[in-house]
């Protein structure tokens, strides 16, 4: 995890660099609506908030630059948004936030492959219009609520209250190099005690108030890279109420040492004894002969199954997975180095797979109240087969998973991860030859005209799925689980039918 | 809490606990396992000269083991030691909560200890009348009530229905001849017919033939477990599957002291040897008949079993998933299955 965190990290470092070289330029143009921008800047207003109010007379000036800065980036893409309004009805709503919206569709959109930051501030001044008509089409279907937030894959445009390692934690979040949402909890409590060890309560203001507020920035960054997860958003209710609590007249040094306490009990109490409590229970389900089933990837179900494995119990695993992510796959790969007799099956398999399972193993990104399962998307299905052949299904899941939302479908609450996940580089290549398959009037036809002599690339597959009118890809990554299909869930209280899942959040929130 | 260096092995040398636990038993044939367990250590911390906290909570753990592991089935009993202990743990922790003045004075909180001990048996005696008294409402005029296994609780709330009313109702009473509490059952029926209730005794196997005839089933039960299944006489489960087929409601009446923290996947999970699937390809079945009997002696004996005694058929237990249970009738009320994790939880939290 580290080792990738500094990769991306310098990887990143380009990129403000190369903003600050784009700016300028645009000054000029921009100059104009920068005065009708009045209630748009309005929107910046968080961050801008957060500056303290008592400063020098040259650190204004330097403050105030930056500002003037940060309103002409979000200028620049304020400024198609009227158009945007009226080719987008569906969004009508959504687009109110638009100014602040707009830049990140401009900057994610144009990027032809993930996981290049770097690019990505290249082609931003004509990308816009286009784009936000193809936006309007695909919207037309069950999940079209969910693209109002094109993910985002630089640091570019980020506030300047950023800490750089959420920065850094962002882009990993965005390209899945931290995935899993207790992994990414964590991840981000431990950016967070980099943020408060190297924070100074400005002059003027108190830690309490100022704090949470700084925080506002960093968690929008994170969210904007991906949308947060159950566990996030719980760690985040927790840590502004330990930082509201605060008492104003502790010396900042030990408030500070306070918090960075704080947060490591909770990652030591909520997570790593948890996972350990969890784990000793699961295993006690682990009987000699047993075949385990378990879909995608969970780090408590790999953690249960080697310390069963350890224990000297004889079973073996059966993974499914599925595309895109592919979890499964490192999954099984360490469960097999570890020795456990291991099949990986692909989800396409899972009928299969099921007749010779005797148990199923889930994990779980979050419990909702109503008892239902909201995990990797491909779960339900398995949990289904699962119930189909009446086998027991076991959820190991951490209390602070638990919600009190309810899902009563996938579509309402999900999360779509960018449509070109869906073909790898290599299917992309196979789709290539299809190329005069494609109707004369679709767009990427006429463009590939005018740049013949360029060799088509892997990634024109992308523009030509943009482009046509009938099909669209969509990824979500999530599923919900019914409650009838899950015969127990494993949390560090013990374990408990779904029912209990709201009594359980109740309790674990309480104390 | 008051430190205290750890006792040793035995804190209490000179008491019977499983000694006290059978004659508690057996003095009072209303008492279930789990109450008598919780008399018995009442009992054993009264006699003992324990002085401070963490050696109650030693001396109560050692006292649970030796108990559990002289019966062959300590489910039921377990339940009613685990009680205990947490009932103990949490008043022993918070001496303050209970107004008795300073809390340093462990003399006090023992015996108040004591006392409030015995209170948890009176209660836990009374809860069965509760009980009747909840159940009652469920029978219907003209109803036909069928019913398995020697359960004093469901005897009573029959009992009780056909005493209090004017109603009429008939019971379908299962007895298995084998079954070690066909006795009680027996008792339970000509107690009925004493009553004027008409009942017809079938064997397991005539279930579900007089299941058109049936117009809900009771059960009683030796474990409630954390997901709202029940742990009880072996063919209860098939009964449940059988009324869930016809869509007969399927009750389950059982003292609240009987949840168990305790979670089954299937009836191969259940924490006890039962030796119940024998395959063999020889004819001889003397081996296990042999054992089936003297399981059967000793169970009635007072004599000490080892741990590893296995259940056969004649007095082994089953689990009956929650999905095929319609109501829990307790002396809290009448609980869905769902919502015995909940009280559960109230208690070990």
């Amino acid at each position: 995890m580290s080792e990738s965190a500094t990769k991306e990290a310098t990887s990143a470092s380009e990129v403000p660099i190369k903003t600050q070289d784009v700016q300028p330029t645009q000054a000029a143009s921009d100059s104009k609506e920068s005065k009708q921008s009045g209630s748009d800047a309005k929107n910046t207003k968080p961050t801008e908030g957060d500056a303290p109010k008592k400063l020098s007379p040259a650190e204004l000036k330097k403050q105030k630059a930056a500002e003037k800065q940060a309103r002409r980036a979000q200028q620049k893409a304020a400024g198609p948004a009227p158009s945007q309004q009226a080719s987008q009805s569906k969004e009508g709503q959504k687009q109110q936030k638009g100014p602040k919206q707009g830049p990140k569709e401009d900057k994610s959109r144009p990027l032809p492959v993930r996981r290049r930051p770097s690019q990505s501030n290249a082609p931003i001044s004509q990308a816009p219009r286009k784009e936000s008509k193809i936006e309007a089409r695909q919207v037309g279907l069950f999940f079209g609520h969910l693209y109002s937030q094109p993910r985002k894959h630089s640091m570019a445009g980020a506030s300047k209250d950023v800490h750089p390692a959420i920065l850094a934690l962002g882009l990993q979040y965005s390209s899945y190099t931290i995935c899993g949402s207790t992994a990414r909890m964590v991840a981000m409590l431990l950016a967070f005690k980099a943020l408060i060890a190297s924070y100074q309560t400005p002059v003027g203001t108190s830690l309490s108030r100022h704090l949470i507020q700084l925080l506002g920035p960093q968690i929008e960054y994170l969210r904007d890279c991906r949308p947060y997860s159950i566990t996030m958003g719980n760690a985040i209710r927790w840590l502004k109420d330990i930082i509201v609590k605060t008492d104003p007249s502790t010396p900042e040094a030990d408030a500070k040492r306070d918090l960075l306490e704080e947060i490591d009990m909770f990652i030591r109490e909520r997570v790593t004894a948890a996972d350990k409590l969890i784990r000793e229970l699961a295993v006690t389900k682990i009987l000699p002969g047993d075949v385990i089933l378990t879909y995608a990837s969970s780090s408590i179900v790999e953690q249960t199954l080697l310390q069963a494995h350890h224990a000297g119990i004889n079973f073996s695993v059966i993974v499914v997975d599925s595309k895109p992510l592919f979890e499964g796959r490192t999954l099984a790969r360490k469960l097999a180095n570890a020795g456990i007799k291991v099949r990986y099956f692909l989800i396409t398999g899972a009928s299969h797979a099921i007749k010779d399972a005797s148990k199923v193993f889930l994990g779980a990104h979050a419990m909702m109240s109503n008892g239902r399962l909201y995990s990797r998307v491909g779960t339900a299905l398995v949990s289904m087969l699962a119930n189909a052949q009446s086998l027991p299904v076991i959820v190991l899941c951490e209390s602070v998973k638990f919600t009190e939302k309810v899902a009563l479908d996938s579509i309402v609450g999900n999360e779509v991860a960018p449509a070109e996940e869906l073909l790898s580089e290599a299917e992309r290549q196979n789709l290539l030859p299809l190329k005069n398959l494609l109707p004369k009037s679709h767009p990427a036809n006429a463009e590939e005209n005018n740049t013949e002599g360029a060799a088509s690339a892997p990634s024109d597959v992308l523009k030509w799925i943009d482009g046509s009118k009938n099909l669209h890809h969509l990824q979500v990554l999530y599923d919900v689980t019914p409650a009838e299909y899950i015969d127990m869930i494993i949390t560090e209280y013990g374990s408990l039918p779904p029912s209990s899942v709201p009594v359980v959040h109740r309790l674990s929130t309480n104390t | 809490m008051n430190a205290a260096p750890s006792t040793s092995e035995n804190p209490l040398p000179n008491f019977d606990i499983v000694g006290v636990y059978r004659r508690i038993l057996n003095d009072d044939s209303e008492l279930t396992m789990p109450v008598a367990a919780i008399e018995a250590l009442v009992e054993a911390i009264a006699e003992s000269s324990v002085s401070t906290v963490a050696e109650t909570l030693a001396l109560l753990e050692h006292l649970t083991k030796v108990l559990k592991n002289s019966i062959a089935n300590p489910i039921s009993l377990s339940a009613g030691t685990d009680l205990f202990q947490r009932y103990l743990i949490t008043t022993l922790n918070r001496p303050g909560a209970l107004n008795l003045g300073p809390s340093d004075d462990f003399k006090i909180i023992r015996n108040h200890l004591i006392s409030n001990g015995n209170i948890f048996v009176e209660r836990a005696k009374q809860s069965r009348e509760k009980i009747a008294s909840f159940g009652t409402s469920f029978i219907r005029e003209g109803a036909t009530i069928l019913t398995n296994g020697g359960s004093r609780v469901v005897g009573a709330l029959l009992r009780r229905a056909a005493e209090s009313s004017t109603m009429r109702f008939k019971v379908i009473y299962v007895i298995s001849p084998t079954s070690t509490d066909a006795e009680g059952g027996r008792k339970t029926v000509a107690d009925l017919r004493a009553h004027n209730v008409p009942v017809a005794v079938i064997p397991d196997s005539a279930v579900a033939f007089s299941l058109g005839k049936v117009d809900m089933v009771i059960v009683g039960a030796e474990g409630v477990v954390e997901n709202g299944g029940i742990i009880s006489r072996l063919g209860t489960y098939q009964i449940g599957l059988l009324a869930k087929s016809k869509g007969k409601p399927f009750y389950v009446v059982a003292e609240s002291h009987k949840f168990v923290r305790l979670y089954l996947l299937n009836q191969f999970d259940l924490p006890i040897d039962q030796r119940i699937l024998e395959f063999s390809i020889t004819d001889d079945e003397n081996a296990t008949e042999d054992e089936g009997v003297a399981d059967l002696n000793s169970g009635s004996s007072t004599s000490n079993k080892p741990k590893n005694s296995v259940l056969t058929a004649t007095n082994a237990v089953d689990f009956t998933p929650p999905d095929l249970i319609s109501g829990i009738i307790t002396e809290s009320g009448v609980l869905t299955p769902s919502a015995v994790s909940e009280e559960l939880i109230k208690i070990w939290f």
